[in-house]
C-alpha cells in the first residue's frame, strides 16, 4: 500500500507539470504559426518576470491580488461549490474599503487600515454569500450566478463613481475622492512591493491550515466529496457553504482593499483590472489547493507582468498572455482524467 | 419468421483475472421456454450478454439455426431476432411509450411521420400480449408497467428469441404471474422462444419446459422440468453443501418502543407526496422488517431518516424525544443508518477508507482536540475497524471508491456499528448484489445489534431476507403501511398480496 | 410640455421594443444553441467565449473580404470548432462540464482579444436590413422597424428546433442521449457522437449570435461587446425549461430588459444608466431563483445533464 500512496504523490506532482509543459508547447506552436519565434517568446516572458530583482518585484506585486482572488474560488471549491465571482467580490471589497476610509478620515495608520480591510472583507464576503445562498436555498447554478454578480458589481461601481461618490475633480477618469495618505498601505522594506503580498501569503497559509488541519476542513471535504454522505453525517451543509463562501469572498474583498489602499488610492474603474478572472485560473491550475495557489500565483503573476514585453519585443498583442492562460487551463482540466491510473495499477500489482 | 434454434458450446469468458464463464453449454429449441438458474455470480447475465453480442466470447461457439455464428455484434443479433430484457430499464424516461417503441425501430425514417408510426404500432398491438397507453410518459409508469413496455419493445423489434434477466424482481406477484402467463402463451403458439434467467424455482417449475443450471461459470446440468424437482436444482446450484454460522437470536421479544415514526408525509423527486401519514414503531431488541415492491416510498423513508430529504408533516422520535437530522441530535440519540448503494449514499468516494469510517466520530476526541483534527488517530481507529469487519484490502489509506461493492458495504457497516452505543439502526437493502458470504456477514451483524438491544429497522425488497431476520414484518405500499404480521405468523402469500395492493391497480 | 413627456414615454416604449428585437438576437441564437447542446446531456458554459469569438471573427472576415455573409459563415465555423474543443475535452472521464466551460470562456475570450486587437478601429460591412417601416413618416418608427434578417432566422430556428426534437429521428436520439445515456446506448444510439454533434452545432449557432453583434449597427468590435450575454443565454435555457419555443419568448424578454438602460438614457434619465444596464443580470438572477428549486432538478431538465457517461 505504501507504493500506492507513493504513486498518488507522484501523480500529484508529475501530472500538473506534464500538463503545463504540454500547454506551453502548444502555445509555442501557436506563436510559431503566427510567425514569432517561440523560444524568443518564452525567453521574453522569463526576462520580464523572473530574470532579476526588478522583474521579480513586478511579478510579486501582481501575485499579491492573485493569491487573494484565487482563494475566492479555492475555498468554496473544497465544499463542492464553484464560484467565479472573484472580480465582483474584489470590486465590492474596494467600494467597501474606500467608503470606510472616507468615512473615517481622521483615524491613524493602523486602525484605518484595519477598518478598511475589515469593511472590504465583509463586503466581499457577503457578496459571494449571495451566490452561495442562491445555490443552497434555491439550487441556482453558482457559476452563472456568481459571474452575473460580477457584472452587477461593476455596474454598481460605475454608478457610484460616476454618481453619488464621484469626486468632482476627477474628470476623464471618474473615481471617488482619494483616501488620506496615512490610509495608504506600506511597502515591504527594501522593495517596491506593497504589503498586500504579505496579506496574500498569510491568507493562503490560513486557508491551507483551515482546510487540511481542522475539523471544519474535514467536514467541508466531506460536503464537497458527497453531499449525501454529509447529510447522513448530519453536517450542516448550508453553514459550511456559507462560511467558506464568506471567507473566499472576504479574501477577494481584501484584494480590492489592497488595490485601493496600495495602488489606486481611491476607487475607480481601474479597480476592475482582471485579477479576479486570472484568480479563477490560478485556483483551477492549483487544483483548488491553497499551497498550490502560492506557486501558481507567482507563475501567472509573472505572465501578467510580461504582457508589455511581448508587445514590444515580438509585436504580439498583450492578449497573447490570455491565450497562453486559456491553453494551460484546458490542459490542466484534461489532465484530471489521468489521476488514479498509475496509482490503481500499483494497487493491482501490489 | 419462426424462432431460431440457439446453441452455445463451451463458451469461456474472462474479465481481467476473473473467469466469468468457464465452459458453458446451452441449447434452446425453437418455441421452447427455457429457464437458466444459478447463484449470484454464477455467470447467468454474462452468458446472456455473450449471446447478445455485447460481450465478446473468448472461446467456444454459438450456433443459430445450426450455422456457426461469430457473436460480438448486437445489431447482427437483432437481425436474427435475438433480444434481451435487462435488469436495468432501457427506456428513455422523458419520452412517451410511442416514442420509445419507435426510436429503436430499424428503418425509422429521418423525418418521422407519426401517423404512419402509429398505424404500425396499432397493427402490432392487435396481437401484442399487453395493451398500454401509447402517449403515457415512461417516467410516469410503475416498475411493473415499465417491464411490460420493455417486453413489448423487444417484440415490436421482431425478437423471436427473448432473454429476460430476472424480470419478475421488480414486479408484484400478480404482475409477475400475468407477464409469465402471456409469454408462455406466445411460446405455446410457436411465436417465441424464451430464455428466463431467474432464481425463483417456482417460476421454473410452473412455466419452463427445460432448465439449465450454472455454477461458477460452468453448466452444472440441464433437465427437462417434468423430470426434476426444486431440491435437485438447488443441489446442482450450490454444489457441495455449505455451512453458515448464524448468530443465535435471543429469545426475548421486544422491550419498550425506541424508534417511532408518526404521520410522516414527504414529497418525492417529482414534487408529489410519496409518503402518506406513514407511522411505525420499533422496539428495543427488535428487528422490524419493511417489505414492499421498490418504489413505494421506502427509499424516501430512509432518506428522511438519514437527513437527505426534508419532510413537511409528521414526527420522528427516539425514546420519546423528537429527532431532527442534525449531527448533535444524531449522536445524542444514537441513530445510525446504512442506506442502499453506500458508495453513492453514505461514502465520499475520493476519501480514504479510514476517513470514511471516521465520518460519525471525527469531531470528538480522540480525533479532534480544540477544533484540530488528528489524522493519525483517524487512521488508527480506521485500521482497527477494518480489521474487525474484515474489509479487504485491509488498508486504511485507499480511496474507498477503489474497493469492491461488498467491501464498501462492510466499511460503512463498520462505521455505523463500530464502537458507539446504538439505539436505532436503519438498514436498506443491505445485501443487494452481494455474494453469499458477504450477505451472511451483514445479516449476522444486524442480528447481533438487535441482540444487544438496538431497535433495528430493516427495509428490504428481498422477502426471504425479511422472513429470516425480522421479528415483525410490515408491508409498505404506495407510501403507507398496509399490513403487519409477527414472525411466527408471517404468511408469504398474504404478504405478497398486500405488497401488490396498490401497485397492481 | 405634456406632449413632450408623452413623446418621451412613447420614445422609451418604442426604444425598448426596437431594442428587444435587436437585442434578442444574440440571446436567441445562443440559447437555442445551448438548448440543443443541453438536450444531448452536455452543458456548455463556454458560450460567452463562443459569442466573443463569433463577434470577432465575423467582424474580421467581413472587414477583410467585404462580405458580411462570409463573416457570418466564418463565425459559425469558428464557433463550431470551439464547440468541438469543449465536447472533445469533456468526453474524457473525470473532466467536468462546468469547469471546462469556465476554461472555454477564458480561452475563447483570450483568442478573441488576441486576434481582435488589430480590428479595434474601423466599422466592417454590415448585414443588410429588412425595411418594414417605410410606410411611416416618423423617423423613430422607421428606424425601429429596420430589422435584421437574423431576427427572423432566429425565430424560425426556434420552431425548426422544436420540430427536430419532436419529429425527427436525430432529434429523438439527441433527447435520448441527454435523458438516459445508458438506455440510449443499449438501443444502439451512439451517445458520444450525438453529443459531439449537438455541442458542435450548438456552438456554431451561438457564434452566429455573436456575429450579429458586430455585423449590425454600430458594427464595432470591442472587447466588452458581449457583456455576459453568453452566460445569461445559458441561464435563459433553464428558465425556458429546455423548450425551444419558450427560449424564443425568453430571448425577447431579455432583449427588452437589455434595451431599458440605453432607452432611458436616450430619454434623458442618465442618472441611473449603469444600474438600468445591470437590469438583465438582476432579472436573470431573479428568474433563476424562481425557476430552480432547492432539492434537485428543474422539471423538464434532461435526465443526465452535465453528467459524464
Amino acid at each position: 500500500m505504501r507504493s500506492y500512496a507513493a504513486a498518488r504523490t507522484m501523480e500529484g506532482l508529475l501530472i500538473p507539470m506534464g500538463a503545463l509543459t504540454a500547454g506551453v508547447i502548444v502555445f509555442g506552436l501557436f506563436c510559431a504559426v503566427l510567425g514569432s519565434n517561440p523560444f524568443g517568446v518564452f525567453y521574453s516572458i522569463y526576462r520580464a518576470a523572473f530574470s532579476d530583482w526588478y522583474s521579480w518585484q513586478n511579478t510579486l506585486t501582481r501575485a499579491a491580488p492573485l493569491l487573494l482572488c484565487a482563494l475566492c474560488t479555492a475555498l468554496p471549491a473544497r465544499a463542492g461549490l464553484i464560484i467565479i465571482g472573484n472580480e465582483g467580490a474584489m470590486v465590492i471589497g474596494a467600494v467597501g474599503a474606500v467608503s470606510a476610509g472616507l468615512l473615517a478620515p481622521d483615524a491613524s495608520h493602523v486602525p484605518s487600515l484595519l477598518l478598511m480591510a475589515g469593511a472590504g472583507m465583509i463586503c466581499g464576503g457577503l457578496w459571494i454569500c449571495i451566490a452561495a445562498a442562491l445555490h443552497y436555498y434555491r439550487g441556482v447554478n453558482s457559476v452563472i450566478s456568481s459571474l452575473l454578480l460580477n457584472y452587477i458589481a461593476i455596474a454598481l461601481l460605475n454608478h457610484l463613481i460616476e454618481g453619488p461618490m464621484r469626486d468632482p475633480s476627477s474628470l476623464n477618469n471618474p473615481g471617488t475622492r482619494p483616501i488620506a495618505d496615512v490610509q495608504h498601505l506600506g511597502l515591504i522594506p527594501g522593495s517596491r512591493i506593497h504589503d498586500g503580498l504579505l496579506f496574500g501569503v498569510l491568507a493562503c497559509l490560513f486557508a491551507w491550515f483551515l482546510l487540511s488541519r481542522t475539523t471544519f476542513g474535514f467536514a467541508a471535504k466531506v460536503a464537497g466529496g458527497n453531499v449525501r454522505a454529509a447529510q447522513l453525517g448530519g453536517l450542516g451543509i448550508g453553514r459550511i457553504l456559507l462560511i467558506l463562501s464568506f471567507l473566499g469572498g472576504a479574501c477577494a474583498g481584501l484584494a480590492g482593499m489592497v488595490e485601493v489602499a496600495a495602488v489606486q488610492g481611491r476607487a475607480n474603474a481601474s479597480v476592475n483590472a482582471g485579477y479576479g478572472y486570472v484568480g479563477i485560473l490560478v485556483a483551477f491550475l492549483a487544483r483548488q489547493n491553497p499551497a498550490g495557489v502560492v506557486i501558481i500565483s507567482l507563475l501567472l503573476g509573472g505572465m501578467m507582468a510580461s504582457g508589455g514585453m511581448l508587445q514590444r519585443a515580438h509585436n504580439l498583442p498583450d492578449a497573447a498572455v490570455l491565450v497562453l492562460q486559456g491553453i494551460l487551463f484546458l490542459f490542466i482540466l484534461w489532465s484530471e482524467t489521468l489521476y488514479g491510473r498509475w496509482a490503481e495499477r500499483s494497487l493491482r500489482a501490489g | 419468421m419462426r424462432p431460431p434454434s440457439i446453441e452455445v458450446r463451451g463458451i469461456r469468458k474472462r474479465f481481467g483475472g476473473v473467469r466469468a464463464l468457464d465452459g458453458v453449454d446451452l441449447r434452446v429449441e425453437p418455441g421452447e421456454f427455457h429457464a437458466l438458474v444459478g447463484e449470484n455470480g454464477a455467470g447467468k447475465s454474462t452468458l446472456a450478454k455473450c449471446m447478445l453480442g455485447i460481450n465478446a466470447i473468448d472461446e467456444g461457439n454459438m450456433l443459430v439455426d445450426g450455422t456457426l455464428w461469430s457473436a460480438g455484434d448486437p445489431r447482427l443479433a437483432r437481425q436474427h431476432g435475438i433480444g434481451m430484457v435487462f435488469q436495468h430499464f432501457t427506456l428513455i424516461p422523458s419520452m412517451t411509450i410511442a416514442e420509445n417503441l419507435s426510436l429503436p425501430r430499424p428503418g425509422l425514417p429521418a423525418i418521422i411521420r407519426w401517423k404512419e408510426e402509429r398505424e404500425r404500432l396499432r397493427a402490432f398491438f392487435a396481437n401484442a400480449p399487453f395493451q398500454v397507453d401509447l402517449d403515457a410518459r415512461i417516467s410516469e409508469l410503475s416498475a411493473g408497467q415499465k417491464q411490460k413496455v420493455e417486453i413489448l419493445k423487444e417484440l415490436y423489434l421482431g425478437t423471436k428469441f427473448l432473454m429476460l434477466d430476472e424480470p419478475t424482481s421488480v414486479l408484484t406477484p400478480d404482475e409477475a404471474e400475468e407477464v409469465l402467463i402471456r409469454l408462455r402463451a406466445m411460446v405455446n403458439r410457436g411465436d417465441l422462444s424464451v430464455l428466463l434467467i431467474t432464481h425463483k424455482f417456482r417460476e421454473v417449475m410452473k412455466y419452463a419446459d427445460r432448465v439449465t443450471v450454472l455454477r461458477k461459470g460452468r453448466t452444472a446440468g440441464a433437465r427437462s422440468v417434468s423430470a426434476t424437482c426444486p431440491e435437485e436444482l438447488a443441489g446442482m446450484m450450490m454444489g457441495e453443501t455449505r455451512t453458515i454460522e448464524v448468530v443465535e437470536r435471543d429469545a426475548k421479544v421486544g422491550g419498550p418502543v425506541v424508534f417511532a415514526v408518526a404521520g410522516l408525509r414527504t414529497r418525492g423527486d417529482k414534487g408529489v407526496d410519496v409518503l402518506h401519514d406513514l407511522s411505525l414503531e420499533v422496539r428495543a431488541g427488535e428487528i422490524l422488517g419493511v417489505a414492499g415492491i421498490s418504489g413505494n416510498g421506502q427509499r424516501e423513508l430512509v432518506e428522511v431518516i438519514a437527513g437527505q430529504r426534508p419532510y413537511h408533516q409528521g414526527r420522528i422520535s427516539v425514546n420519546g424525544e423528537r429527532y431532527v437530522p442534525e449531527r448533535e441530535c444524531m449522536q445524542r440519540l444514537g441513530i445510525y443508518v446504512l442506506p442502499e448503494v453506500p458508495l453513492r449514499n453514505a461514502a465520499v468516494p475520493g476519501m480514504t477508507v479510514a476517513e470514511n469510517i471516521a465520518l460519525r466520530q471525527f469531531d470528538r476526541p480522540p480525533f479532534t482536540h480544540n477544533g484540530l483534527l488528528s489524522y493519525a488517530a483517524i487512521r488508527r481507529a480506521g485500521a482497527e475497524l477494518i480489521n474487525r469487519f474484515s474489509v479487504s484490502p485491509p488498508s486504511p489509506d485507499l480511496p474507498i471508491e477503489t474497493l469492491s461493492g461488498g467491501n464498501v458495504q462492510r466499511a460503512i457497516l463498520a462505521r455505523e456499528l463500530g464502537g458507539q452505543e446504538i439505539r436505532v439502526l436503519v438498514a436498506a437493502n443491505p445485501c443487494f448484489g452481494l455474494d453469499f458470504g458477504a450477505a451472511a456477514f451483514i445479516h449476522n451483524r444486524l442480528v447481533d445489534a438487535r441482540n444487544r438491544g438496538a431497535a433495528v429497522l430493516l427495509i428490504s425488497e428481498d422477502l426471504d431476507e425479511l422472513l429470516d431476520l425480522a421479528d415483525r414484518i410490515v408491508v409498505m405500499s404506495a407510501g403507507r403501511i398496509v399490513h403487519e404480521s409477527i414472525r411466527s405468523q408471517a404468511d408469504q402469500v398474504e404478504i405478497g398480496r398486500h405488497m401488490a395492493g396498490h401497485a397492481a391497480g | 410640455m405634456q406632449a413632450d413627456v408623452a413623446m418621451e414615454e412613447w420614445g422609451v416604449v418604442l426604444g425598448v421594443a426596437a431594442g428587444a428585437v435587436r437585442g434578442s438576437i444574440p440571446y436567441l441564437f445562443v440559447s437555442l444553441g445551448e438548448c440543443l447542446t443541453e438536450k444531448s446531456g452536455k452543458i456548455n458554459l463556454g458560450m460567452e467565449g463562443v459569442l466573443l469569438m463569433g463577434a470577432m471573427t465575423a467582424f474580421a472576415v467581413s472587414d477583410q473580404s467585404g462580405s458580411p455573409w462570409l463573416g457570418l459563415l466564418a463565425a459559425a465555423i469558428v464557433g463550431a470548432m470551439l464547440g468541438a474543443v469543449h465536447a472533445g475535452l469533456t468526453r474524457f472521464p473525470k473532466v467536468n462540464d462546468v469547469a471546462a466551460g469556465i476554461a472555454m470562456i477564458l480561452f475563447g475570450s483570450g483568442l478573441a482579444f488576441f486576434f481582435g486587437k488589430q480590428f479595434v478601429a474601423p466599422m466592417a460591412p454590415q448585414l443588410p436590413l429588412i425595411d418594414l417601416g417605410s410606410w411611416s413618416a416618423s423617423p423613430a418608427i422607421h428606424s425601429a422597424l429596420r430589422i435584421s434578417p437574423l431576427f427572423f432566422c432566429g425565430i424560425a430556428l426556434g420552431f425548426a428546433l422544436h420540430f427536430v426534437f419532436q419529429r425527427t429521428r436525430w432529434g429523438l436520439r439527441v433527447r435520448a442521449a441527454g435523458d438516459d445515456p445508458l438506455a440510449a446506448r443499449s438501443i444502439g444510439i451512439p451517445v458520444d457522437r450525438i453529443r459531439m454533434t449537438a455541442t458542435v452545432a450548438g456552438a456554431g449557432l451561438a457564434a452566429v449570435g455573436g456575429a450579429h453583434m458586430t455585423l449590425y449597427f454600430p458594427g464595432i468590435w470591442s472587447e466588452g461587446i458581449s457583456g455576459g450575454q453568453g452566460l445569461m443565454a445559458v441561464a435563459l435555457v433553464i428558465f425556458a425549461r429546455w423548450n425551444p419555443l419558450r427560449c424564443v419568448a425568453a430571448a425577447l424578454l431579455f432583449g427588452g430588459a437589455q434595451a431599458l438602460g440605453p432607452s432611458l438614457q436616450a430619454a434623458g434619465q442618465a442618472g441611473y444608466y449603469h444600474l438600468f444596464n445591470a437590469s438583465p443580470y438582476v432579472l436573470t438572477l431573479a428568474l433563476m431563483a424562481l425557476t430552480c428549486s432547492r432539492h434537485g432538478g428543474v422539471s423538464g431538465a434532461p435526465g443526465a445533464l452535465g453528467r459524464n457517461g
